[in-house]
């Protein structure tokens, strides 16, 4: 459905995008997953033909995005990350404006509208001012402005940022409604917990580049972590620490206030041969926790960086 | 679609209270203002004679030349004071404390003024005791000759009224230069209207405004959109400056002349300039709001300063000594105009300034227009 291929955006001598190729495909969600100032937003906005960029291609519904591409446009929605409504017109007038940019029958226009208000929940809240609005509202007024018009396609740039977790959920579970409803979807965020829940597809970029790409399932078997175990140790010797390191499947250990936090590799019984060998070295030890790894660790071990800082 | 953006524009324009206040309400204020300050003094309604008394000394070589022009200035319909007779000095300074009279005169050699507090009644009756004692002076000589002749020839030159009043309240109120400050606060009101320009730009480019960004990911042609939202501007600026114009003709009685189309015209093509202004100072700084409306409104204030809306010899100090700067400021242009509507029965010089207000829309909209048809940005 979005065909990405080779581009390239300088800001002078900062090379925002580098060869930068990516596909979307009809229906799913398809996660643009990167750390700040990672291009994500320079993405969407050459997507968009809102950026002028340097090289490569762009192609939407198998025809090339250019700003008077009107017929590709009608089929978009767009949320931006950042909020932009008219703070003199009220919810309803806001997302009637934006949605009369694509929809000229007046009836229909007034039932979109309607539908969107009702979709994001702004009901009670129609005929307010966005200054009078908290800002989870806002952003949810924010989402009804760009897909009021029911585009088959919608970027949303980040459009969890700065929203309480409730919020965010509704917004999350909304963005899931449509997808059912056959919307393709494009989402950013550098929260890996909201691209690992809603997205099918996700794309890991740093300095404007793909780094790994794939379901989250593949992203997570392409490195070597398997498991995150940590233990509430009371006492333990240099020696025992050492060996505890060259049992099989143990890829590190680390002893920092009495916690003990091990990487194991692949493997489903890596819990029991840690336990197995406290209990045999008699190491009382207290809470124990074992994580799965998540899309920061995928990020860590290619990057060597943290995703969130 | 430019009707649906055309209407939305214009909602979202016209609920802007503050810009409403600066381009309209507040040079309604400033000219009620300009009115008070030049009209009240010089209209016969607002003078009311002033309540004096007189103290005779009892020489009646002194108390008879004066007796003879106090009463001469306190008769007739404009009249300068409402004379009580004085039978004594304390029935006077009773009157004076109780308010009942602005000041006393005492006639002798030299004619005293006793007043309470230096108002403009009492710098008035100051000015007719110092005007009596020159004049008298000027004409002593003629009075030892012919003693009978003295009050004629001080009445003669103590004449009008209104020498004291004009000279007291110090108005170089001439009609003609005085509307010009009227002409100028329109001019000053149409450049103000550039903040509406400026709006427009704001919400049509997408590397200056996130709205703008998302007009620009719409199937809708820019520069429709553009028009369609500077259309929306233009009736709101052109609208208030017909409020403007009608409030100065029929409330404050300024005159425009006998031209009212070409007036209105002329309103017409100043708001077109000053929307045009603010629409190509937005485009050229782009970021930064507060810079935008920093530049728009010192330029606008020294435009308005140097065609003389705060002081007058300004426009003639520029005329004389650097004239083209006459010709490249856009807020003495439009001023001229008026002016030119106002005071000249031939065409000539308003056609002038009208076309040269031409070339300057031309060039804003020419500029303005080659930075928004760009529809990809290098950076938002
Ligand atoms: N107009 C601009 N001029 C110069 N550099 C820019 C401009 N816009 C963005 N950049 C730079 O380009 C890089 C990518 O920015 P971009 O906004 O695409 O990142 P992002 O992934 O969306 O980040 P965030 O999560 O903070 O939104 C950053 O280093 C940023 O500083
Ligand atoms: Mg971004």
């Amino acid at each position: 459905m979005i065909h990405v291929k080779n581009l390239v955006k300088r800001y002078g001598e900062l090379v925002a995008l580098d060869h930068l190729s990516l596909d979307v495909r009809e229906g799913e969600i398809f996660g643009l997953l990167g750390p700040n100032g990672s291009g994500k937003s320079t993405a969407i906005n050459c997507i968009l033909s809102l950026l002028s960029f340097d090289k490569g291609e762009v192609e939407i519904f198998g025809k090339t995005m250019a700003p008077d591409a009107y017929d590709l446009k009608r089929k978009i929605g767009v949320v931006m990350q950042n909020v932009a409504v008219f703070e003199e017109l009220t919810v309803y007038e806001n997302i009637d404006y934006f949605c009369g940019l694509y929809i000229r029958n007046r009836e229909e226009r007034r039932h979109l509208v309607e539908e969107a208000i009702h979709f994001v929940e702004l009901d009670d809240f129609r005929k307010f001012y966005p200054k009078k609005l908290s800002g989870g509202l806002l952003r949810r007024l924010n989402i009804a402005c760009g897909i009021a018009h029911k585009p088959k396609l919608i970027f949303l740039d980040e459009p969890t940022v700065a929203v309480d977790p409730q919020s965010r959920n509704k917004i999350l579970e909304g963005i899931e409604r449509l997808n059912e409803q056959g919307v393709t979807i494009v989402y950013t965020s550098h929260y890996m917990e909201e691209v690992e829940q809603i997205c099918s597809r996700i794309v890991i970029m740093d300095k404007g580049r793909v780094i790994a790409s794939g379901t989250k399932e593949e992203l997570k078997a392409m490195i070597t972590l398997g498991e995150k175990i940590t233990v509430e140790v009371f006492s333990i010797n240099e020696e025992q620490l050492s060996q505890l390191r060259t049992l099989p499947g143990i890829v590190s250990v680390e002893h920092i206030d009495r916690q003990l936090y091990i990487k194991s590799g692949k493997g489903s019984n890596n819990l029991e041969i840690v336990l197995d060998f406290l209990k045999k070295r008699q190491i009382g030890f207290g809470r124990i926790y074992s994580e799965l790894p998540t899309l920061n660790d995928v990020f860590l071990e290619i990057t060597g960086k943290q995703l969130r800082d | 679609m430019f009707r649906h953006v055309f209407v939305y524009r214009f909602k979202y324009l016209i609920r802007d209270r503050e810009l409403v206040f600066w381009t309209f309400v507040f040079p309604v204020i400033l000219a009620s203002f300009f009115y008070m300050a030049f009209f009240n003094i010089n209209k016969d309604e607002a003078f009311h004679p002033i309540n004096v008394a007189v103290v005779y000394g009892g020489e009646e070589q002194y108390d008879a030349p004066f007796k003879a022009v106090i009463e001469d200035a306190s008769k007739g319909k404009d009249k300068l004071f409402n004379l009580k007779d004085a039978t004594s000095q304390s029935d006077a300074e009773q009157w004076l404390k109780k308010g009942r009279i602005a000041g006393y005169f005492t006639s002798g050699e030299t004619v005293k003024l006793t007043i309470k507090d230096s108002e403009l009644e009492q710098s008035i009756m100051k000015s007719f005791a110092d005007q009596y004692r020159s004049s008298r002076l000027a004409v002593q000589r003629i009075a030892q000759d012919h003693p009978d002749s003295l009050k004629e020839e001080l009445l003669k030159d103590i004449g009008n009224r209104g020498n004291y009043v004009k000279e007291t309240a110090g108005g170089n109120s001439e009609p003609d230069s005085m509307l010009n400050y009227f002409y100028a606060l329109i001019a000053m009101a149409c450049f103000y209207g550039s903040f509406w320009g400026m709006k427009e730009v704001t919400d049509i480019q997408a590397d200056i405004s996130d709205r703008a960004a998302r007009v620009n990911t719409a199937p809708v042609h820019k520069l429709l959109a553009f028009i369609a939202g500077s259309a929306a501007a233009l009736v709101i600026l052109f609208t208030e400056m017909l409020l403007l114009l009608a409030y100065l003709n029929f409330a404050l009685h300024i005159s425009f002349g006998n031209r009212a189309g070409l007036v209105i015209l002329t309103a017409l093509t100043g708001s077109v300039l000053g929307l045009s202004f603010g629409a190509l100072i937005s485009a050229i700084v782009k970021k930064g709001a507060g810079m935008k409306v920093a530049i728009l409104t010192v330029a606008t204030m020294i435009g308005s300063f140097l065609s003389g809306m705060m002081y007058m010899d300004m426009k003639y100090l520029i005329a004389r000594y650097v004239p083209f700067l006459a010709w490249l400021n856009p807020v003495n242009l439009l001023t001229d105009a008026f002016y030119a509507l106002y005071y000249y029965d031939s065409l000539s010089h308003y056609v002038r300034t009208m076309g040269m207000m031409c070339i300057f829309i031309l060039l804003f909209c020419t500029g303005t227009y080659l930075i928004v048809r760009r529809r990809k940005y290098a950076g938002l």
